[in-house]
């Protein structure tokens, strides 16, 4: 016989392929608990006593019980992120930088189209405050508006009026216009009190804006004349403003060449064709350093302010509108290349005379999209439309709905946002009623109400200069003598006269050092550590495996259904035998159901290797027990090989 | 013989393992293995035999994969960071102060009067060519600055454009461009080297621009040539500076300042540098417990063409270290009183393999000039140094601006007319600065000191009057008022509310972590651990040793073959051999039926009753006794 047919019979004898095909769920549940690879089964099985035995039911059900919950938490804290943050120490993109006069148009070009509307302001002013009507401008010719106006109807007044309210009887109201009483019908929405509440206010002054039927009104109201005007006005100057052309309009602004006196970057000199203009509807012309499209974005490769922009601005005070605008300076923000500045809402200002040097310091911020947040990277998954020419972001996502909004709801657009595709500007030749409108539609934007705020997420990616802005005075004393002489040379011929140093600002932006700082989120989890995590806690609490786990599967759902199946059958063909034949086997069935229950050893007998001495040919007689079960086995099991008694 | 006798012993005896054939000890190995997928294979069904197969074989590769995911994770040396905030007593930072004015202009004027009325005639000729033209007379010493001359370039025409010499002579003074302004010309700057027969004109677009730079580099070239201790003694000193110091309710003044000589701010002083004595720790937030500044800049004595911007500069950095306060400073306006809260933000990194930045510089290619000054190293010292590395390999000779190193000398005119040339090319060379960076690494421990800054109008009308009268009195003895609005600082440095916040780096995977992934994936799909992977060694080794028999016994039955050629029926193995020849009991099964695969060896082969058949057990270990003897009788 060949070795390896004799190993073969070895291997058969000593282990005798047999599987879990007890006869009962019991026994199987027996057989399992045995021989299972996870721990505590077995113990529940081997122990003696009924106290032990429950302790360790116990115990086992215990493990299982805190299994699932420390899983659960693991798969419930899958998606968490950690943050990492890097520093790098290299060379730095330079930002783009925007520059704006906070004054929008010069004065003298905007004057003619706002004269009605600076007329009617000041007899406003006049008959509720008293203020004298020519003293304030001695430049401006005032007296021979007022004579021309003299005849005229007050248009702006008529269409908006502004009113002043006494605290205890709100629904009177002395007119500016007239300086009479007049009854007020219509809600009065009280433009402070919605958020937080004025006290102590004797006098408020509001204006009252009405829908296209008088029939509903609303009046706003501030608790301060210097807000109501200027709201007032601003009301009125977007509605003129928004009929001019945009050529026009930065035409009337400031060129680069007159804003910029000096520009100066990293040991460079630049000039006004480094600048591009941003044409921004409150804040005129704007120059944006570092930002033109196909052309190379300007890096520093040294820390300092020597190596960062240095420009000389002129700031004009004489051409700023009165009532618009109540600061002198240029607003600067530092932005990404690709986003839309939006100089009303952040924005460093600068003062004339003064030197603002703004040392900057990067931060780049990475978070992970779905699922781990609710980010997006470019806006593509938010359904808002971006009417801005720029990269994503959460504002423009937030000006965009509410522009869409204004078109949908007042049928026209607001004037400080860009226009979306087939729309218009608001204004009162058009849209008589638009003022109302944006009002109430702005209330319910504030309140988020128009759900915008809930559409719109943040954008995944963002860089973040860190400012840290200091002043000093400049030109200094001595200094100023050659200086400012120089400068007027330098302007040359776009202004004609010399600068003094309160029309002028310097202004320094610089990295500090070129180290950038980048936060960047990371998943805490991969699908490998969660793993070994259930590994970890399943090995802890009970010695298992995955192995384990198919087991049961195989156990509790395989077999066990094999053997109700099996069962079943039985008896069913046991039916049918009783219902065609004499009930003959009744007792054999019987029998088998006996056994059963005294058959304990049964599993464990027949994984032993066979004791030696039964090996003893002829000797032992053979065991009822075996053979009882083999006559059980045997009508029933057909693929099961008992092993050949001796 | 002995040794080799005495080796095989050890080694039979190593190998006494489970079995003597491969399928023996597999099988050995399945059932007594700790892992979970063996036993299975072999205590099953042959269908789910096949599926145990498969199921172990799919495991164990799949934990060969993800602990080669796991050990690939780890030799990334990731690093995770740990914030904290909060406040705690710290060292108080040290504040650096300078006058945004290197000199006072009344010392430095001996030095800069030639340049000035260069200067002067440069502006005018600039301004009003035509006036100016008329009494050009006016002698301009103008020897040692042509160097460098200013030139103003008239672009009226692009194609031909016309450079005039600013300083030149009046020979072409009838040129059509005299009369052009800002629009047509610009003001160059003409940068000559090789005894000026190798020129660049350094073009600006503002005549401001043009004339500030050109009145630096010949001012640069001046000071340079001034021993260190005069050029001290010409900038502001400390009790002219600081008037009144107070640090939390302790009183302090201007020997409480250290002293450093900046090359652009002059005179520089510095609080708490702890350079000499220990830091002073600061343990409450709030202005009243910080630092507590007046100080006199005295605008008046400002050098006028040097330093158009006129304030205080400050800084806050860490204790020994080097103030970089151009880069890093920032300005107090005079007149106002300007208060800073302190975040100090720190980020303390690892150092190799987890990041790349150095503890101390010590492995950075770059000797650090600053180190004269007793500081710590730092990416600007650095950088800077390796500046001026450049500059004295490129020009022979240090620049002003930077420490000088051994043995150098610093650039000026006299001895090196190429120098500006020299200096105004690598400045502007992207590629130096690029070498530069590359060569330096940033340090480990980064500070920065958040300030959140505000201002107030100081003193206030109504104490205006006194508040300059005392100080006067106590600065200059003198009952007039020697100080004005246009000079007087107050500054407030202190920590706000939160005064740190710390961000620290720690391993992300370390050694516990990997072993504990590990196991947790080999517990996860096969519930095994190290001992099952010694368990596996063993049987390994197991393996290896019934390879080594086999071979020998191979060995052995081809000499025997060969002595003893032929046998009747099929060659007897040598075990059988062996087993005849030591057994008594053995019977060779050559004559039987033949080996038939479905029936079971034990029911053919009944052994007479009455003799056991021999013990298994006994007779595995047996064949090696002889082989063992038989090659002890080969060897002998």
């Amino acid at each position: 016989m060949a070795p390896g047919e004799k190993i073969k019979a070895k291997i058969k004898k000593n282990l005798p392929v047999t599987g879990p095909q007890a006869p009962t769920i019991k026994e199987l549940m027996r057989w399992y608990c045995l021989n299972t690879n996870t721990h505590g089964c077995r113990r529940i099985v081997v122990s003696r006593g009924r106290l032990r035995r429950l302790l360790w039911v116990l115990f086992t059900l215990t493990a299982v019980a805190l299994i699932f919950w420390q899983c659960a938490l693991l798969i419930s804290s899958f998606y968490t992120v950690s943050v990492s943050i890097k520093v790098h120490f290299q060379k730095l993109d330079f930002p783009a930088v925007t520059i704006c006069n906070i004054n929008p148009y010069k004065y003298s070009a905007v004057r003619d189209l706002l004269a009605d509307l600076e007329q009617e302001t000041r007899t406003a002013l006049k008959n509720l405050y008293g203020f004298p009507e020519n003293k304030s401008r001695k430049r401006r010719e005032a007296e021979s508006w007022t004579s021309a106006w003299e005849g005229t109807q007050p248009k702006f007044l008529k269409l908006v009026p502004l009113l002043a309210f006494s605290q205890d009887e709100t629904s009177k109201a002395r007119d500016f216009l007239t300086g009479r009483k007049r009854k007020v019908s219509g809600s009065i929405i009280h433009k402070a009190s919605d958020v937080m509440h004025v006290h102590e206010s004797k006098e408020v002054v509001g204006f009252q804006l009405c829908s296209n039927d008088t029939s509903k009104c609303a009046v706003y109201t501030f608790s301060s004349g210097v807000n109501a005007i200027q709201e007032w006005y601003k009301l009125h100057y977007m509605n003129i403003m928004a009929q001019v052309p945009l050529e026009k309009k930065i035409n009337m602004s400031y060129s680069a060449e007159e804003l910029l006196v000096t520009c100066f970057f990293d040991g460079m000199s630049c000039d006004a064709r480094n600048f591009t203009l941003f044409h921004h509807p409150m804040y005129g012309n704007c120059y944006t350093f570092n930002n033109r499209e196909n052309e190379t974005i300007l890096s520093t490769s040294m820390g300092g302010s020597e190596y960062g922009l240095q420009v000389i601005l002129y700031i004009n005070e004489e051409e700023y509108n009165p009532f618009l605008v109540s600061s002198t300076g240029a607003k600067v923000i530092v932005h990404r290349q690709d986003e839309y500045p939006f100089i009303e809402d952040i924005g460093t200002e600068i003062e004339t005379a003064m030197a603002t040097s703004i040392g900057m310091h990067l931060t780049e911020s990475f978070k992970l999209s779905e699922p781990y947040s609710q980010c997006t990277e470019d806006g593509s998954d938010v359904p808002i439309s971006n009417i801005y020419n720029a990269a994503y972001s959460l504002q423009i996502c937030l000006h965009s709905c509410f522009q869409t909004k204004m078109v949908e709801k007042c049928g026209c657009a607001q004037y400080s946002q860009p226009l979306p595709p087939a729309a218009n500007y608001c204004n009162y030749q058009q849209h008589p009623n638009w003022m109302y409108c944006y009002y109430q539609l702005h209330q319910a934007f504030v309140r988020e109400e128009l759900g915008c705020q809930s559409v719109c997420r943040e954008a995944c990616s963002f860089k973040e200069w860190t400012l840290t802005t200091s002043l000093a005075q400049w030109p200094s004393e001595v200094s100023e003598k050659w200086l400012l002489p120089v400068l007027t040379w330098d302007q040359g011929q776009q202004i004609k006269k010399k600068l003094n140093k309160t029309d002028l600002a310097k202004l320094l932006i610089f990295y500090k050092d070129l180290n950038q700082r980048s936060i960047m989120e990371s998943p805490a989890n991969s699908i490998e550590m969660l793993l070994s995590n259930f590994g970890g806690q399943l090995g802890l609490w009970m010695s298992c495996s995955v192995v384990c786990v198919i087991e049961i599967i195989e156990v509790f759902f395989i077999d066990s259904f094999s053997i109700i199946a099996r069962r079943q059958w039985h008896k069913a063909k046991e039916w049918w035998a009783r219902r065609h034949a004499p009930p003959g086997p009744q007792g054999q069935d019987n029998l088998g159901l006996d056994i059963d229950d005294d058959l304990p050893t049964f599993t464990s007998a027949l994984r032993l290797p066979p004791a030696p001495g039964t090996e003893v040919p002829g000797t032992p007689p053979p065991r009822y027990n075996t053979l009882r079960l083999e006559r059980a086995f045997s009508d029933q099991l057909t693929d099961t090989q008992m092993p050949a008694e001796s | 013989m002995h040794i080799k006798k005495y080796l095989l012993k050890c080694l039979h005896r190593l190998q006494k393992g489970p079995g003597y054939t491969y399928k023996e000890l597999l099988v050995w190995y399945c059932n007594n293995t700790n892992t979970h997928g063996p036993k299975r294979i072999i205590c099953e069904g042959p269908k789910k035999k096949a599926m145990w197969f498969l199921i172990t074989l799919l495991f164990t590769s799949l934990v060969c994969w993800e602990w080669g995911v796991f050990i690939k994770t780890y030799l990334s040396w990731e690093v995770s960071v740990s914030l904290s905030i909060g406040f705690k007593t710290m060292d108080f930072p040290a504040v650096t102060i300078c006058n945004a004015s290197p000199f006072q202009y009344s010392k430095v004027k001996h030095l800069l009067k030639d340049l000035d009325e260069l200067m002067e005639a440069v502006l005018e000729r600039i301004l009003a060519p035509e006036q100016s033209y008329g009494n050009a007379s006016k002698a301009l010493n103008s020897t040692i600055w042509n160097y460098t001359p200013l030139v103003l370039i008239d672009e009226q025409n692009p194609h031909h454009p016309v450079v005039l010499d600013l300083f030149g002579d009046n020979h072409n003074g009838s040129a059509p461009g005299r009369t052009c302004t800002a629009q047509a010309c610009k003001v160059a700057m003409r940068l000559c080297s090789l005894n000026g027969t190798v020129c660049t004109f350094r073009n600006f677009t503002s005549a401001t621009r043009a004339v500030t730079e050109w009145y630096l580099l010949q001012a640069t070239n001046i000071f340079s040539q001034v021993p260190n201790q005069e050029l001290v003694e010409m900038g502001y000193p400390a009790e002219r500076l600081i008037l009144a110091c107070l640090f939390g309710p302790e009183p302090c003044s201007y020997r409480n300042f250290t002293s450093i000589f900046h090359p652009d701010y002059g005179n520089c002083y510095i609080f708490n540098w702890g350079m000499t004595e220990k830091a002073l720790p600061s343990a409450n937030p709030g202005a009243e417990f910080g630092l507590k500044l007046i100080l006199d800049i005295g605008q008046d004595d400002y050098v006028p063409f040097l330093t158009s911007t006129a304030g205080a500069r400050l800084m806050l950095h860490e204790q020994r270290s080097y103030p970089f306060i151009k880069d890093e400073g920032i300005y107090a306006m005079s007149g106002t009183e300007t208060s800073i809260g302190v975040l100090v933000d720190k980020l303390e990194r690892k150092g190799e393999p987890y990041s790349q930045c150095t503890m101390n510089g010590s492995d950075v290619p770059v000797r650090n000039l600053y180190s004269d000054y007793n500081t710590t190293y730092s990416i600007q010292a650095c950088i800077r140094s390796c500046f001026q590395d450049h500059m004295i390999r490129n020009c022979s000779c240090g620049h002003y601006l930077y420490p000088l190193p051994r043995g150098q000398r610093y650039c000026n005119n006299r001895e090196f007319p190429d120098w500006a040339y020299c200096y105004s090319h690598l400045r502007m060379s992207v590629a130096q600065r690029e070498t530069c960076i590359n060569m330096c690494k940033e340090s480990c421990n980064d500070t920065q000191y958040k300030m959140t800054i505000s201002m107030a109008d100081w003193p206030s009308e109504a104490s205006e009057d006194w508040i300059f009268h005392v100080l006067s009195q106590e600065r200059d003895q003198s009952t007039n008022i020697t100080l004005s609005r246009k000079g007087i600082v107050k500054l407030n440095i202190y920590f706000q509310e939160f005064n740190y916040r710390t961000i620290e780096e720690s391993a992300a995977n370390n050694i516990v972590w990997l072993l504990s992934n590990l196991g947790g994936q080999f517990g996860f799909w096969m519930g095994g651990s190290v001992l099952c992977l010694i368990e596996f060694g063993e049987i390994l080794i197991d393996f290896v040793w019934i390879t080594i028999i086999k071979l020998v016994a191979f060995a052995k039955s081809l000499r025997q073959r060969r002595a003893q050629a032929c046998y009747a029926g099929p060659p007897p193995t040598v075990a059988e051999l062996v087993e005849a020849h030591t057994n008594f009991s053995f019977e060779p099964d050559v004559a039987g039926p033949g080996p038939d695969p479905g029936t079971y060896p034990d029911e053919q082969t009944l052994p007479i009753p009455g003799t056991p058949p021999p013990n298994y057990d006994s007779l595995r270990l047996q064949p090696l006794d002889i082989i063992e003897s038989d090659s002890e009788g080969d060897a002998v």
